[in-house]
């Protein structure tokens, strides 16, 4: 038996369950069009101002939508008790984590290019010069905001006031995410140039939580 | 040693202290029984010998391999578990859940159509878990523990939720598995029905075993 077999199963049966039930994916889809539709009302109007606010809050939005989606990821496990099933899985635990973080990955790319989409349509943001830059770092802060979300609600799932703590702990950890993701989504939007150091960064960070993520999952999972 | 061995298990949850001291060794081909009232501790000795729960102190071993241990965790899939839940996702059909298992533990499909028609699942085997009863939920939770053919079957409260003849198909698959060398505990009351005959009666009292012997 190979973690990686195991790893393709879990993210093969997140996949089919995001798109057979649809929930996760559509209440992210429409909290995502709530917010950047008041956003478009309360932004100012100058489209200088609109570019300079635009790569800040879209990834502000980025962040409270994929917390939606995070909170939901360990869901049909404690429904059902499938949780057993991952548990017992005859390999290291990590590559369920993998699986599991992967489906993740995938579900907020897809978020990440909705609200890219809504960003043009209510703010006028043009992606045309900037969308291979701003497509690394929606899968670098992708791949950020799912190992660590992944990682967290896993923590979460036994504890009483977990919509709470998921927050309150994933945050301050994804701030790095944050910073280095609408940072270089500006300096694309305004076509200037981005520092390989960025890219470097945000890479190792990715990393460090997706290995964090692999070893400590084994424990993360048990009772 | 035993095919199963636990050496001083103890499992606390916060100030409750779950198991206390267990120690326990089974050898294959047995069917045994773990007698006790609510909250005695059969579900949680029936979960670290999954290895779903990791005891807070003592030493387990599963056919030589401690299940804990980074190089142990290919001995869990000699494990089949069926605790209270059927542990089956909702949205997904019975057969996508099997399959699903199957993958996970490395086991052909073959087995699972197997099982599958043992468990008289076949009219229901597409249709999404959600939507069964909880007789046809329990089935499909016994044909998932039960993928692999597993050394070491652990149940709890199975016959819960099957009408009589299912409940009497589900004795005689136990028996069966005995004799082909499995090792078969099971944690059910006293009033659970009509129970086989059993190989061997452990009874939990507040997390310790107080009696070890031959079923009556």
């Amino acid at each position: 038996m190979s973690g990686a077999s195991v790893a393709r199963a879990v993210f093969a049966k997140d996949l089919l369950l995001d798109f057979r039930t649809r929930d996760r994916l559509g209440h992210m889809a429409v909290f995502a069009l709530l917010v950047v539709a008041l956003l478009s009302i309360v932004v100012p109007a100058s489209r200088t101002e609109r570019l300079a606010w635009s790569p800040a809050l879209l990834w502000v939005v980025l962040l409270f939508t994929s917390l939606l989606g995070l909170a939901r990821s360990f869901q049909s496990e404690t429904e059902g008790g499938a949780l057993a099933l991952l548990v017992q899985a005859p390999v290291d635990r990590g590559w369920v984590f993998l699986g599991k973080a992967g489906a993740n990955v995938v579900a907020l790319v897809g978020v990440e290019l909705w609200t890219g989409l809504l960003f043009s349509v209510f703010l006028d943001v043009d992606w045309s010069g900037a969308w291979r830059a701003a497509l690394g770092a929606g899968l670098l802060g992708a791949l950020g905001l799912a190992s660590l979300g992944t990682l967290l609600s896993a923590m979460s799932v036994a504890v009483r006031f977990r919509e709470f703590l998921l927050p309150v702990l994933l945050f301050p950890l994804v701030l790095p995410v944050l910073v280095l993701a609408s940072s270089i989504t500006g300096a694309a939007l305004a076509e200037r140039p981005v520092p390989a150091l960025w890219w470097g960064v945000f890479a190792l960070y990715d990393w460090v939580f997706v290995s964090l993520g692999y070893l400590v999952f084994d424990y993360v999972l048990e009772d | 040693m035993s095919a199963v061995e636990l050496r001083d298990v103890s499992k606390d949850y916060g100030p409750v202290r779950a198991l206390r001291d267990v120690t326990l060794s089974v050898e294959g081909g047995a069917l045994v029984w773990l007698a006790g009232a609510n909250g005695a501790g059969k579900s949680t000795l029936l979960r670290v010998l999954g290895s779903l729960t990791r005891p807070t102190r003592g030493r387990v071993s599963l056919f030589g391999v401690d299940p804990f241990a980074a190089a142990g965790a290919a001995v869990r899939g000699r494990v089949g578990f069926l605790g209270q839940d059927a542990s089956l996702y909702g949205e997904l059909s019975i057969a996508e859940n099997l399959r699903f298992c199957a993958r996970l533990r490395g086991v052909a499909e073959a087995d699972l159509h197997r099982i599958a028609s043992e468990l008289e699942l076949g009219p229901v085997l597409e249709q999404r878990v959600r939507t069964l009863s909880q007789g046809y939920r329990r089935r499909a939770g016994l044909a998932r523990a039960l993928l692999g053919s597993p050394a070491l079957l652990l149940l709890d409260e199975p016959w819960n939720g099957l009408d009589s003849e299912s409940g009497e198909r589900l004795t005689r698959l136990l028996v069966r598995l005995r004799d082909a060398g499995a090792i078969v505990l099971v944690a059910a009351h006293e009033a659970s029905g009509p129970l086989p005959r059993f190989d061997r009666r452990l009874r939990l009292e507040a997390g310790r075993i107080v009696a070890d012997g031959a079923a009556a």
